[in-house]
């Protein structure tokens, strides 16, 4: 079976239980495939759970949820050490982080100190307790989700933090035809229940491999320089995407080459992952604000005003 | 971004030729204004451009560029000492009294040192736009066009001599567009090349411009096949002729009908002769004056050909030595004609050619096979003509009214010749009782009443002022033109029959042939020349110099002896019956028609010609510009065929790029920022296929996918080829 067939057939495993959203579950292997983690930014109850829940059964893998709240602590997530006077020693007991994939519910409603403390989780895929490194089992992904930000109680994520996230999706609402549909499928029983995994977690580590061969040219890879060029010097943009972004772009597109059954990476990809990696990255000057333009629409434009390379390099 | 801009190597020699460039914009303003230190204006041009290369911060350059332009002053306009009190107190003051002179708008007060400031400054601004046309834009084009018109301007215009300047220009701006052209590909491509690869472009070009310089310097070269665009451009015009003040070139001209200006020397050779003494050589005579010049009327008669060696009759009968004396001429430049001295018998050159002899102007012209050509080298045979002295004392006054009508044309006077004009004539020869006499003392007047000869400052006259009046009562210094016009006038104003001849006098002996007893002349453009020949009834036509220190009289027989030759005898035959000339249009017209001149012939075709011309011009530039315009519909009949017989392992990339730019022609834009695919996708629902799609992917594969060689153009040739062909549709 090749990589393509494999993973439509996650796909399609997901699309079961998540109803005409094929964009976000693809979106959600993309990330993935290429060792990231997503940002889901979205209002309640259009589904996020459902989604990462289904994406670890399909790949039958270990599911763990947070629910961020503003009293959570950092051990709450990572684990703590306890000491056990029976044996008269400290015992690990390991927080929900050391699992395969995890939903961090809300990120944005608990203390900067406890989001830097599942960040830095995602960014080094391990844990250091009482100066104990832990690593976290492979495959690792994070789907965080937020509401957005304008709402009350909320505490955004730092610029930095931010960066972590490969990809940030908006899930958005059903359309009603679809919507009927979700009702259809949940009047009996909820459908995740019946899911079954339809690749191992061995299968999974081999495509996160085949995803790092796919042919990126180097007319691809100067593209991708030229998008994140561009954001830094846009008027509107206060801090542009940074090299990080650049390999984000990067890897992500080899996974969607990968998803696609291409063994090369194409501007097309690149263009169509801009949107989810760059979105996030770009900090807006308040005049932005003022004008009314949103990071989604200068990379809009930034696509728009940049040229796709359609000659190979001289000399290749 | 900015890779080949900072190859530093690769700037300097860009900048180097910029700088040769700069020095031919240089040479020619300083060499015309008569300044001085040019050296010191190329250190300065040199400097800016290196600190432009380096880029030297702002402040630092500009620091040092007025540092050097003050040195220069102080040391160019002082005697102190650099950066004495002195010297920085009297740039100061001077400086101050040019501002007050500014801001009073009194223009001439300001001095010299405030002028070269001004001229520094224009260097500066002038560097610093090359700069950037060569740092920013990478692209000089603009201005080497610039640099050759000035130069060509300047070449045609002014006494400046760009023949050197123009090659070297030709080969530094070659190279500049060259290198730019390169530096512009490498950016466009983003490749980093280092000064090896460079060099890899760089000689191969240099050797191209070189060799193709080369052979074009060696080459033989046709002559100029238009003539001289200056008087026709100023004719053209209406300004008519170099205003006061303005300089012209010495040499032999077609146009006359504008005289006056100052001239310069030009010492290009003419030709070379071979014979015993120094001969006046004559091309053509003119006929009519219009107050401001010369004009040639109507035809008068057929020209009559002769044949090669055939004895020619002009109007002056050869001497009666015994034995004629022989000319050879070795032409330097190409003159439709030949020059030939009094008293030529017969015309030799090597080959079948004949010669036309044109009674109207008496120019004689080579033809071969009927067509005008332009001689290399001329043998004549000549015998100087000799006057009786006996029959010179006999064309008394009342002669001049027995002669026939064909002689009206030579005693034609414009009606507006002032009447001081005729008074003077008869003032002049108050005294003499002969014609023969009457021409002497007009001749010899100009000497003994203070005129000057002078080839500057010479005036045109204005719109109401007549040529020879201005010069005999107001300017009173001039040269041959003036002189020689103004006997013609002032003869004719006492009715002698009267001509004005144009040719070149005997030039300068430079060797002595020892063996034929003959002398060589170099005769240049300098010798170009104009004198008087009048008719002495029942005597002839005579040769008179009227010109102050030009010696070219004709020879007189004092034996007395030799019989008159009847006036009726040496008329040619058959002569018609002589037009009236009144029209002055008419006789230019007459002139245009009859003048042989091939360089006359072109232009005139050309000016008669100028609707056609403009027309075709038009229709031709219609026709260019709708095929270029509408090149999507016969390009495919072109394309097709010549990529399907290509089988090359780029030949699909190169015919899907071709197949882009036919459906960016056909209007179909892709924006710079859509991808192939989404373009292929809209080619697709656009024209209802599918190809495109599949092209696509295929080329996608082979350039995004590094794997051209799993592309199979063989397939693909059919979907490429239905689509071009819908381009054209």
């Amino acid at each position: 079976m090749n990589p393509k067939e494999q993973l439509s057939k996650v796909i399609d495993n997901i699309e079961k239980v998540i109803i005409g959203k094929r964009d976000i579950v693809e979106l959600s292997m993309v990330a993935m495939l290429s060792h990231g983690h997503v940002l889901l930014e979205d209002v309640p109850g259009v589904g996020k759970t459902m989604l990462v829940r289904a994406l670890a059964k399909s790949v039958g893998a270990d599911f763990k949820r947070i629910q961020f709240t503003p009293d959570l602590l950092p051990s709450d997530v990572v684990g703590v050490s306890i000491y056990n006077p029976k044996d008269m020693e400290f015992n690990f007991r390991p927080g929900p982080i050391m699992g395969n994939i995890i939903l961090a519910d809300e990120i944005n409603r608990t203390s900067p100190k406890t989001q830097s403390s599942l960040l830095e989780a995602m960014e080094e895929a391990s844990v250091t307790i009482d100066g104990v490194t832990m690593h976290i089992p492979k495959p690792f992904f994070v789907m965080a989700t937020q509401n957005p930000i304008e709402y009350e109680g909320t505490y955004p994520l730092p610029e930095a933090q931010l960066d972590r996230f490969l990809l940030k999706i908006k899930m958005g609402y059903p359309t009603p035809k679809e919507e009927m549909e979700v009702l259809n499928r949940s009047q009996l029983s909820m459908p995740i229940e019946d899911l079954q995994s339809v690749i191992s977690l061995e299968e999974l580590l081999e495509l996160q491999r085949q995803a790092k061969n796919i042919t990126v040219d180097e007319t691809i890879r100067s593209y991708i320089v030229d998008l994140a060029r561009q954001t830094r010097v846009d008027p509107y943009v206060y801090l542009g995407v940074s090299p990080r972004g650049s390999i984000a772009l990067m890897k992500s597109a080899q996974a969607y080459a990968l998803l696609k059954g291409r063994d090369f990476v194409t501007p097309d990809d690149v263009q169509y992952l801009a949107k989810f990696v760059f979105g996030h990255r770009i900090m807006l000057r308040s005049e932005a604000r003022y004008d009314g333009i949103s990071a989604e629409e200068i990379t809009e434009r930034i696509l728009t005003k940049t040229k796709v390379p359609v000659q190979r390099l001289v000399g290749q | 971004m900015s890779s080949v801009r900072k190859n530093k190597a690769f700037m300097a020699i860009l900048y180097i030729l910029v700088f040769l460039l700069l020095t031919e914009w240089l040479t020619p303003v300083i060499t015309l204004t008569d300044t001085g230190h040019k050296n010191l204006f190329l250190i300065f041009i040199g400097i800016s451009l290196v600190m432009a290369l380096l880029q030297v911060h702002w402040a630092i350059s500009a620091g040092v560029k007025i540092l050097y332009i003050t040195w220069f002053l102080i040391h160019v306009y002082t005697e102190t000492a650099f950066f004495s009190i002195d010297a920085i107190s009297y740039i100061l003051s001077d400086l101050r009294v040019n501002f007050e002179a500014l801001f009073a708008q009194d223009w001439a007060m300001t001095t010299d040192i405030f002028r070269t400031v001004l001229f520094f400054s224009l260097l500066w601004m002038a560097v610093y736009l090359i700069h950037y046309w060569v740092g920013f834009r990478l692209s000089i084009f603009l201005f080497y066009i610039l640099t050759v018109v000035f130069i060509a301007v300047l070449d045609t215009f002014s006494p400046y001599n760009g023949d050197t300047a123009i090659i070297r220009i030709m080969v530094v701006g070659l190279m500049l567009a060259g290198l730019l052209h390169l530096a512009r590909w490498l950016e466009g491509h983003r490749i980093n090349e280092t000064m090896d690869r460079l060099a890899g472009f760089i000689i191969p070009l240099f050797l191209m411009v070189a060799a193709s310089t080369a052979i074009a310097l060696y080459l033989p070269k046709a002559g100029p096949i238009w003539p001289d665009p200056v008087p026709y451009i100023t004719s053209f015009s209406g300004e008519g002729g170099p205003g006061p003040g303005t300089v012209g070139r010495i040499g032999y001209g077609v146009d006359d009908s504008e005289l006056g200006g100052s001239f310069v020397g030009d010492d290009t050779p003419a030709f070379q002769v071979e014979v015993e003494d120094g001969q006046y050589w004559k091309v053509e005579t003119k006929d009519t004056y219009t107050t401001k010049g010369w004009e040639l009327s109507e035809e008068v008669a057929e020209p009559v050909v002769y044949g090669n060696g055939e004895r020619i009759s002009t109007e002056f009968e050869p001497g009666t030595e015994e034995e004629s004396v022989n000319a050879v001429l070795d032409m330097e430049q190409d003159f439709p004609f030949i020059l030939y001295p009094y008293g030529t018998e017969t015309i030799q050159m090597d080959g079948e050619f004949s010669y036309s002899y044109a009674p109207t102007d008496q120019k004689i012209q080579p033809l071969l096979s009927g067509a005008p050509v332009e001689p290399e080298r001329v043998e004549l045979q000549f015998n100087e003509p000799t006057y009786s002295l006996t029959g010179l004392r006999e064309t008394t006054v009342e002669k001049l009214a027995e002669l026939p009508p064909e002689f009206d044309r030579y005693k034609q006077l414009p009606e507006e010749l002032p009447q001081r004009v005729r008074d003077l004539a008869a003032e002049i020869t108050m005294n003499s009782e002969t014609v023969y006499d009457q021409a002497r003392a007009i001749e010899n007047y100009f000497e003994r009443n203070g005129f000057e000869y002078s080839l500057t400052d010479i005036p045109v006259p204005e719109e109401d002022q007549d040529y020879v009046d201005q010069f005999l009562f107001d300017t009173k210094r001039g040269y041959c033109d003036n002189f020689s016009t103004s006997m013609v006038v002032l003869l004719r104003s006492l009715d002698i029959p009267a001509r004005w001849v144009k040719g070149f006098n005997e030039g300068v002996q430079i060797d002595v042939e020892t063996d034929s007893d003959s002398e060589i002349y170099q005769v240049t453009n300098n010798n170009a020349h104009s004198w008087v020949e009048a008719y002495m009834p029942g005597v002839g036509w005579m040769l008179f110099e009227p010109t102050i220190g030009f010696t070219g009289t004709s020879q007189i027989d004092f034996d007395l002896d030799i019989e008159t030759s009847d006036p009726e005898e040496q008329e040619l035959p058959d002569r018609p019956e002589q037009p009236e000339v009144e029209d002055q249009d008419e006789a230019a017209a007459a002139a245009n028609n009859n003048g042989p001149s091939f360089w006359e012939r072109t232009g005139d075709f050309i000016a008669d010609n100028k609707g056609a011309f403009i027309f075709g011009a038009i229709a031709f530039l219609l026709l260019a510009t709708v095929m270029f315009i509408k090149r999507h519909k016969w390009l495919p009949k072109i394309l097709v065929p010549y990529y399907n017989r290509r089988n090359g392992k780029q030949t699909f990339e190169k015919a899907y790029l071709r197949l882009l730019k036919q459906l960016d022609l056909y209007g179909i834009k892709r924006q710079e920022g859509q991808t192939l695919m989404s373009y292929a996708r809209y080619i697709d629902a656009f024209f209802g296929t599918k190809e495109m799609t599949r092209l696509t992917a295929s080329y996608e594969q082979a350039v995004y996918g590094g794997e051209p060689e799993t592309v199979d153009w063989h397939e693909l040739k059919e979907s490429w080829e239905n689509l071009i062909n819908r381009t054209s549709s």
